[in-house]
């Protein structure tokens, strides 16, 4: 019914991607680097990416097992401490990705409904309020309401990289031509089998490119978690800052880096993959 | 001379009902009672009361400036946009209290650029409906096969291509294709040839009035181009702000007679020769040609070329369509009658009216053009001197 | 919270001051960094697919692990800070002035050279002006980002209000630490709101009226 509402029969459909808000809120995106365009033509750096993950790490290995270090760094750096600190770290991440992906998703399309349509603004609008707050405030914030650990810690990644699933999901859904919506409606689907045949599958390379954004997101600002003991790799750096132990620092530092890209390319992948045919 | 007009029709096997002009009839007659759409916050309705008869298996189109409701009155007919009063009957029953998504399946429906879904192929575009209506998957499959060569594309080539592989012309058919797959009664098509340039326009206007001659459909065609109006409807609705009728008749008589000032205005400049595109290609004599298929003998082909006195053979593909036409002079230096398709073959249909045929000579530099009928089959030739005479048979009428 | 802040007022004005001359003056640094390297690459299709991977790439680098990392050849300080803050600041420019340059419609390029305009002033009169609103969305895109990241370089001692928020996490749980917290969060984001704005409002007042939307 989109096309049907506004004004009768000035045989004018507005484009649904010159929408002033979405251009806008697609272009504040802080790491959006992502638009699909991108994705496509960059089999090149598809390859790329790993293969300097690759050497990165290489190069990694190869340092730790080269350096003499003392007994602290040894300790801190074993392979055993220093597997559990990445697995933790991507325990933070998979499991704040996962609460996003339950809230933002199913939000993002009740908002581009059209009886929910008019709160479109309101919510883009304080999402990006919400942006400009600085990580580590949030999570101060909220150890203060809610105690240290391992929740508040997910609570603050969750809250933090939302938006670009949030804002994604709305772009990707609004950025589907209201006249495909018109007629899989005109030929008799209901509004549930248009949404889930025609515009989801249509605004996947979008909603992807979101959730890839928010990811890396959540690898990073989770290294902010060691300042309310949610653990990650940022304690290795925050160790290292605090007791001026170069090689814990620059071992977290170099691994959350590697991670970072590591992902990012497992998000490209699956946005290569995942783009629907005929596109 | 090869084969013509069949009358094999492969959609349906019962006996159609025949209207007063023995063409067949696959449509129900639609009848609009007082429909009115308001939306708040505006105090004129955008279509106010209209009453409409539109008898089963006609084309009748709606024309109108833009912004006149048309489309909105287009619209209420499949309740994408719901009445605010008034009823809609199809055939006789109520559809204004009908589940729209039921009515919908049973309403074709296509749009400008076809409203193609780009992430489906070709085929499962067009086995949509039949695939929501239960189907089975042989019967889908072989009505996508069937639908598609209804609209001349082979399906063999087109099915698994994906809509952004086709040209607009095609994805327009497609569009035909989709919205005819559960073989509904009713066809309403809003502007559907607006975005394509004029030679394939032309082409797919014909391409509907050879396929509504099969199937005998009722559909109604909202356009803003007047010629279009005339050159594919039975009759032409003239609307005006609010979807007010202003004349409702065949274009024979809204030509003739204007029922008022503002339908002269909106017919425009040049009504006597709009006249002209009254005239069709099927009301002329056509001159049978001698045909050969691809692959034939050309020696044989070529003996009977000049046993007819023909100067030219059209060459068939493997399904009767047209796709050359060499002289008796080239074809004497060939073995076999090859498969080169002539891109500038210039072809027209049954029901291109004079004034399409003479562009497409014109366009293709030739003194004349094929003829095609059911399914691109060829019907024959016509030259440019027979639609000479013809127009100026119809300007003397027009003229006295 | 109010007294909190009256009590204050000298220093969050400074510690305010501070916090976005750092952001300014590195965006302004990064803004042309990444102008300059974007006019070098943008012809070259290999050199923009390079450019856009080094943002994209240089995007994921967490900023906590980038400053950790400053903190090895630099120290405690404003050197590590203004480094990773200009770094981050450069990346949205250079994607954006990348694509911008490159969306510039050829055929202007062509007739601005045929009617006898130097490489140069084609840059400079045609292709930057053109291309300038995406540039512009790329800076506050940039902004926003780095006025959070500025944030957290305070705790490698760079200035700026990000002080507040580690001063209210290391006193979390005692007095006035929720009001140092939330003190230097809210000063963040409504100075990142203003920026924006001011942002918003260079962009219509530079913005060549024919192109804006």
């Amino acid at each position: 019914m989109t096309a049907a509402t506004g004004r009768p029969d000035t045989g004018e459909r507005p484009d649904p991607l010159r929408r002033p808000e979405a251009e806008q809120s697609a272009s504040r995106d802080r790491r959006d680097a992502a638009s699909p365009v991108r994705a496509r033509g960059g089999w090149r750096a598809l390859v790329l990416q790993p293969v300097l993950v690759a050497l990165g790490l290489l190069a990694y290995v190869v340092w730790r097992s080269t350096t003499t270090l003392s007994d602290t760094e040894a300790r801190q750096l074993g392979a055993a401490t220093l597997w559990d600190s990445v697995l933790r770290h991507l325990q933070l991440t998979v499991v704040a990705a996962v609460i996003v992906l339950l809230i933002a998703i199913p939000l993002g399309i009740a908002l581009t409904r059209p009886a929910l349509r008019r709160f479109t603004p309101l919510v883009i609008g304080l999402a990006n309020v919400g942006q400009a707050a600085p990580a580590i405030g949030l999570f101060v914030l909220l150890a203060d309401w809610l105690g240290f650990g391992f929740g508040t810690t997910i609570v603050a990644l969750v809250v933090y990289s939302a938006l670009p699933v949030l804002r994604n999901t709305m772009v990707g859904l609004q950025g589907v031509d209201a006249r495909l919506v018109e007629a899989g409606r005109g030929m008799g689907m209901s509004g549930a089998a248009v949404l889930f045949r025609v515009e989801l599958p249509l605004a996947v390379p979008v909603m992807l490119s979101g959730v890839r954004t928010a990811l890396v997101l959540l690898v990073g600002t989770a290294t902010l978690a060691t300042f309310i003991a949610g653990g990650g790799l940022g304690v290795l750096i925050n160790t290292g800052i605090t007791l001026s132990l170069n090689s814990l620092l620059v071992s977290g530092a170099v691994l959350v880096a590697l991670l970072a890209l590591a992902i990012d390319w497992l998000g490209r992948v699956v946005e290569h993959v995942a783009r629907p045919k005929g596109l | 001379m090869s084969d013509t007009l069949s009358s094999a029709d492969a959609h349906s096997t019962d006996p159609a009902p025949q209207s007063s002009e023995g063409r067949r009839v696959s449509g129900v007659s639609i009848r609009l009672d007082g429909v009115t759409k308001r939306y708040p916050g505006q105090d004129r309705p955008a279509v106010d009361a209209v009453s409409l008869e539109i008898p089963a298996g006609e084309t009748v189109m709606f024309v109108g400036p833009s912004g006149c409701g048309k489309t909105t009155l287009l619209k209420m007919l499949n309740r994408l946009i719901e009445p605010s009063s008034g009823t809609i009957h199809l055939g006789d029953e109520d559809v204004t209290k009908q589940d729209p998504d039921q009515l919908r399946r049973r309403i074709g429906y296509v749009i400008q650029a076809g409203g193609l879904f780009p992430h489906m192929t070709v085929g499962t575009n067009v086995g949509m409906v039949p695939r929501m209506l239960g189907w089975d998957k042989e019967r889908v499959t072989a009505r996508i096969d069937e639908l598609l060569d209804l609209v001349g594309l082979d399906p063999e080539v087109y099915r698994d291509r994906y809509p952004k592989e086709l040209s607009g012309g095609q994805q327009q058919r497609v569009g035909v294709a989709r919205a005819l797959a559960a073989d509904p009664p009713v066809l309403l098509m809003d502007e559907p040839f607006g975005a394509v340039d004029p030679i394939t326009r032309q082409r797919l206007q014909d391409e509907l009035l050879r396929i509504q001659e099969e199937l005998g459909k009722t559909i109604v065609f909202v356009t803003h181009d007047f010629d279009e109006a005339v050159k594919l409807g039975d009759r032409i609705v003239v609307f005006d702000v609010g979807a007010r009728v202003v004349q409702y008749d065949t274009p024979e008589a809204i030509l003739a007679e204007p029922a008022e000032e503002y339908v002269a205005d909106f017919i425009g400049a040049g009504a006597t020769l709009k006249q002209l595109t009254l005239t069709r290609v099927n009301s002329l004599e056509l001159k049978p040609v001698t045909s050969a298929s691809v692959g034939d003998d050309a020696a044989e082909a070529l003996a009977r070329a000049r046993a007819a006195g023909d100067e030219y053979i059209v060459v068939l593909d493997r399904r009767g369509r047209p796709i050359s036409w060499p002289t008796t002079a080239e074809v004497s230096r060939m073995q076999q009658i090859p498969a080169t398709v002539d891109e500038k073959l210039p072809v027209v249909g049954l029901g291109s009216t004079l004034n399409d045929a003479l562009d497409t000579m014109l366009a293709a530099s030739q003194g004349g053009a094929v003829v095609i009928g059911r399914r691109d089959s060829l019907a024959g030739v016509v030259s440019i001197e027979t639609i000479m005479d013809a127009i100026q048979r119809t300007r003397s009428e027009v003229a006295g | 919270m109010w007294d909190y802040v009256l009590d204050r007022r000298g220093q969050i004005a400074f510690q305010a001051f501070q916090h976005v001359s750092l952001v300014v003056q590195c965006v302004l640094l990064g803004s042309l960094i990444a102008l300059a390297l974007a006019v070098l690459v943008y012809r070259s299709p290999r050199l923009t697919g390079l450019a856009n991977g080094v943002s994209a790439i240089g995007l994921t680098i967490p900023a906590f692990a980038l400053l950790g990392i400053l903190l090895a050849p630099f120290g405690f300080g404003i050197t590590p800070a203004v480094i990773a803050v200009t770094f981050y600041a450069a990346l949205p420019v250079l994607r954006n002035a990348v694509v911008g340059l490159a969306g510039v419609d050829r055929s202007l390029i062509e007739s601005a050279r045929g009617m006898g305009m130097s490489r140069l002033s084609t840059l400079a009169r045609i292709e930057i002006p053109l291309a300038w609103p995406v540039i512009l969305a790329g800076v506050r895109v940039s902004t926003q980002m780095v006025m959070g990241i500025a944030a957290i370089a305070a705790y490698v001692l760079g200035p700026g209000l990000g002080g507040f928020i580690f001063t209210g996490l290391s006193r979390l749980g005692g007095a006035n630490a929720l009001n140092s917290a939330l003190t230097g969060t809210i000063a963040i984001v409504v100075l990142a709101l203003v920026l924006d704005l001011l942002l918003l409002l260079l962009g219509r007042l530079t913005t060549p009226r024919g192109i804006r939307v």
